[in-house]
């Protein structure tokens, strides 16, 4: 008779998630009775909690589900990340959502399961837990982007929705795939696996080759790597600003921090899928980049420079775990922090959830000089200019992608920002013109809490542009990167 | 005592701190807020100047990247950034008078100063880097805020070059320490950990890139006039402009000592392009009828010199480069206030307006002084820097120097007809009264133009200066 084992249910190590997932199922139950401002409230009290948790679990190492989810140094350094991307969105609805028309409860509710999922992504220890999670957090998107009752709003959530469930079944195929020829979901046991080829009967890597580039085809669609990005444009800019500001941040982190798992830990020794990665990060760098120097409109050039930056962001995944996720650790929040705010400035701004056309910016800087001076510091940041973060970010991840062997990708991604200079200046410029038409934007969205989103935003990057050391410090040290699989 | 050590950082961050100051200062105090933050600055260049230089003073500012805070002011680096505060300061006093409301303008270029000293005194790559591109954003402003109608496109035209040219740098700046296996940035590390080979030369061309469009040197020059004559018509923007021709400098500092063989390999070549673009730009000059595109292609005619006189690594050749490099900021600079002081008169930049001398005689007089200076006739500094670098040329490459030589005649050409044209000829029927100096515009035009003459007569202060600079780096190549 075979004795029955209880699972190994550790819940210290899930503090973090839990919190964030209470305060979802307080948003979902209490919201029959109490408003919605008080239930972001809420929220942010839960997420301020969670991060503290994850401070608390640093250096501690803890695992649960017999290591199906590890609070490791890197799961915390990426979730606090999301926490930072989620407390932006927070505080940014509470001004905007009821301009936006989704100023009911069901969307702090389906915000903070997205986050959940996230989160165990980021604390994911198998292929399993990593697919849940993002499954949590891509069907609570799906809803985000659709909750807007306009046309809009309908069509890129249904945009979404497809092509996500497309990403997702490729992924689930893939995670079969490597199921198959490792014989293991946990990111530790296929790293051990992978490692030493010896292993594998050539069968083997043919099907591991092929699990690993499904794989990557599914993140690719989750990060919006070219040519899985098609949806990102409409999605992102058809949503409502609040929403396009999660899914471009929080959503993403997520994303790339599940790769890191997977790429960086699982498959690292996996052959075949960094050189198809490589060419796929040459063709974002390029489509990214020349498609948003041809935009009109304010929110659809963020869109299309969330694009580019996944080309940036993937260069770090080409580097060596030790190098490249020190470089994503630190590239992703400072990614976080000047999207999120220069989304905030565009939701406070914004007349229609069009967003605004870019020449209506010209003299923003005599209507609105604090805002205005917070998005071109933004834009600057996101062009890599320094003294601002962006600037080391790009400098990280061109210098991990080029001590891994990839000059020449070093130099694309250099040709290009270029173009990322060009288009990120223009409007950065337009807003210092002297300009005596009236103003086109919103006049009462400048309010505190987006106000006080924007100042840590911009209070952000320069404080990491000047002293990188601050958050680089933590994400340096390259004995949290190698074990992303775990041990 | 003061360490001096600390004595640059103080310099470079004291212009920064006056631009955010300015915002906090009440309007009617603003020009002398600016105008003290601007002096006190100068003063501390002479301060480092009398104690000889300052020596280096290195701090880990990044230490998991190993980028560090080294900084240091003397040789060529101090006396750039001497004339860098000091047409600074020029530029914070015409401002004062002439922009109305100018807290912007005083701010910007105060920002823009601490950028540049940063560039000069930076002896880390990556800092250079940092400093290299801040001193862009200040600029950058000043062309959106002040500008003429097509400054967008001059705006784009201008970042799109630059950057194009320094994020190649930066892949240079991280092979240049990965390939040479440096524990730092700092270029005192770098130097003892040269890369080698087909390597060197690759990094060099990634360096050269950006140093090229900023010298500029054709093919990478188009950016230029653009620039010059969208920008504000004071000419304020346009000194910033020419203090920011920062590519000589760079190719001296970095260039030379990180790559040597390359530098020597593709020596003929950047000649050729050197001595070509000085030619060049002087016979476009020539054909100019706007004030400021002629300052921009007289000013890239100079910089043609100072090119040739650094690819030639040659010692005099290089000495002269750098003190041409130094001078003609002084110049050119101040023949772009002139302008704006003609434009302010007679409201227009056009090179055949005709009569000007007999209103504003002392405006006519200093101008022509200063153009004096500016096509090198001896007594003035602007002689000593490009016989310099036609001597030293000429003993790397006879032809060459010759083909850089015609451009003297050829400035000559452009410069005395455009000057006669606007100022002598006949006063056009029904001209506007033409008023003369006035208060400080005397300092800014004179003030300039008595140190052009005093280092053209007197130049042993300032060779004295560069020397030793210019023969230590040229040591790096094994005694060429």
């Amino acid at each position: 008779m075979p004795q029955l084992v209880p699972p190994d249910v550790a819940f210290l190590p899930l503090l973090p998630i839990l919190l964030v997932l209470a305060g979802a199922l307080l948003s979902t139950l209490l919201g029959f009775w109490v408003g919605r401002r008080t239930l972001t409230v809420i929220n942010i009290a839960a997420v301020v909690l969670s991060g503290a948790s994850m401070m608390f679990l640093w250096n501690g190492g803890l695992t649960s589900f017999g290591g199906g989810l590890q609070a490791d140094n890197a799961a915390i350094l990426l979730g606090l990340t999301v926490l930072v991307g989620t407390l932006m969105t927070l505080l940014v609805s509470l001004d905007t959502a009821w301009r936006e028309r989704v100023s009911f409860p069901e969307f702090d509710a389906m915000l903070m399961y997205a986050v959940t999922g996230c989160l165990l992504i980021v604390f994911s220890g198998d292929l399993v837990v990593m697919l849940i999670g993002l499954e949590i957090m891509s069907l609570a998107g799906y809803v985000l982007a659709t909750l807007q009752g306009s046309r809009r709003a309908e069509e890129s959530g249904l945009k979404y929705f497809l092509l996500g469930a497309v990403g997702s079944a490729i992924l689930i195929y893939g995670i079969a795939f490597v199921y198959g020829a490792t014989g293991s979901l946990n990111y530790a046991a296929i790293a051990a696996k992978v490692g030493s080829v010896s292993n594998l009967t050539p069968d083997n890597v043919g099907i591991l080759v092929g699990g690993s580039l499904l794989l990557l085809a599914g993140f690719g669609f989750k990060i919006a790597l070219v040519p899985f990005h098609q949806w990102t444009p409409d999605v992102y800019s058809g949503a409502p600003t609040t929403t396009f500001l999660f899914l471009s941040t929080v959503v993403k982190v997520a994303a790339f921090a599940g790769m890191l798992r997977v790429f960086g830990g699982a498959l690292t020794d996996a052959p075949g899928w960094a050189s198809t990665l490589q060419i796929l990060t040459a063709a974002t760098l390029i489509i990214g980049n020349t498609a948003a120097l041809f935009q009109t409109n304010f929110k659809r050039l963020l869109a299309y420079s969330a694009v580019a930056h996944t080309g940036f962001l993937a260069m770090c995944l080409l580097g060596t775990p030790a190098l490249g996720g020190a470089a994503l650790g630190y590239y992703l929040l400072v990614y976080t922090l000047m999207t999120g705010a220069a989304l905030a400035v565009v939701a406070a701004l914004q007349r229609t959830e069009a967003g605004f056309e870019i020449n209506d910016m010209r003299g923003l800087y005599y209507r609105h000089p604090g805002y205005a001076i917070a998005l071109s510091v933004c834009l600057a940041s996101l062009a890599g200019l320094p003294p601002f973060a962006g600037f080391f970010g790009k400098y990280l991840a061109f210098q991990a992608a080029f001590q891994n062997g990839y000059v020449w990708l070093s130099v694309l991604a250099a040709v290009t920002s270029v173009a990322a200079l060009v288009y990120y200046l223009r409007p950065a410029m337009l807003m210092f013109m002297p300009d005596r038409t009236p103003a086109r934007e919103y006049a009462h969205g400048q309010r505190f809490p987006t106000t006080f989103t924007v100042a840590l935003g911009v209070a952000g990057v320069t404080v990491l542009g000047i002293l990188p050391n601050v958050w680089y410090g933590w994400v340096a040290n390259p004995a949290i990167w190698q074990l992303l699989a775990g041990r | 005592m003061f360490d001096p050590k600390w004595l640059p950082t103080l310099m470079i961050f004291l212009p920064l701190l006056g631009s955010l100051l300015i915002f906090v200062t009440p309007n009617r105090w603003r020009d002398e807020m600016a105008g003290f933050m601007a002096a006190v600055t100068l003063g501390l260049g002479l301060m480092i100047w009398y104690a000889g230089g300052s020596g280096l003073l290195s701090l880990n500012w990044i230490p998991a990247l190993g980028i560090t805070y080294s900084v240091e002011l003397s040789g060529v680096s101090l006396a750039l950034a001497m004339v860098t505060a000091f047409m600074s300061f020029i530029a914070v006093l015409y401002a004062a008078r002439r922009i109305p409301n100018p807290g912007t303008m005083l701010a910007l270029i105060l920002a823009m100063e601490t950028g540049l000293l940063g560039i000069f005194a930076a002896r880390d790559l990556i800092l250079f880097y940092v400093f290299f591109e801040d001193a862009l954003l200040p600029s950058l402003l000043m062309l959106a805020i002040y500008g003429k109608a097509h400054r967008m496109r001059a705006l784009v035209k201008f970042a799109a070059y630059t950057l194009f040219g320094s994020l190649l740098m930066l892949v240079s700046i991280i092979g240049v320490r990965y390939l040479g296996g440096s524990p730092t940035f700092a270029l005192v590390d770098l130097k003892q950990n040269l890369v080698t080979g087909p390597a060197q030369t690759w990094l060099y061309l990634g360096f050269l890139t950006a140093m090229a469009v900023k010298l500029p040197l054709w093919p990478l020059h188009a950016w230029l006039p653009d620039f010059h004559e969208q920008n504000h018509d004071s000419g304020i923007p346009d000194v910033m402009g020419t203090l920011y021709k920062v590519g000589g400098y760079g190719l001296f500092t970095f260039a030379i000592p990180l790559f040597p063989d390359a530098s020597l390999e593709l020596r003929p070549i950047l000649m050729g392009l050197a001595a070509f673009t000085a030619l060049y730009s002087a016979w476009i000059a020539f054909g100019q009828q706007d004030w400021k595109r002629l300052l921009a292609y007289a000013g890239l005619s100079h910089m043609g010199f100072v090119a040739l006189g650094v690819f030639s690594l040659n010692e005099t050749a290089v000495i002269g480069a750098m003190y041409l490099l130094a001078f003609q900021n002084l110049y050119t600079g101040a023949l772009f206030l002139s302008v704006g002081m003609v434009q302010e008169r007679i409201g227009s930049l056009d090179t055949r307006v005709g009569g000007l001398m007999t209103g504003a005689g002392a405006l006519g007089g200093l101008t022509m002084a200063l153009w004096f200076a500016s096509i090198a006739v001896p007594g003035f500094a602007g002689f000593i820097g490009e016989f310099s670098v036609l001597l030293g040329a000429y003993q790397v490459s006879p032809w060459l120097a010759f083909v850089a030589g015609l451009t003297t005649i050829a400035a000559a050409a452009y410069a005395l007809t455009a000057f006669q044209t606007t100022f002598w000829q006949a006063r056009p029927l029904g001209g506007v009264v033409v008023r003369d100096l006035v208060h400080t515009e005397w300092l800014i035009l004179g003030l300039p133009l008595v140190v052009a003459i005093f280092f053209g007569v007197y130049s042993a202060p300032a060779l004295n200066l560069m020397q030793p600079a210019v023969k230590s780096v040229l040591a790096a190549l094994g005694g060429n």
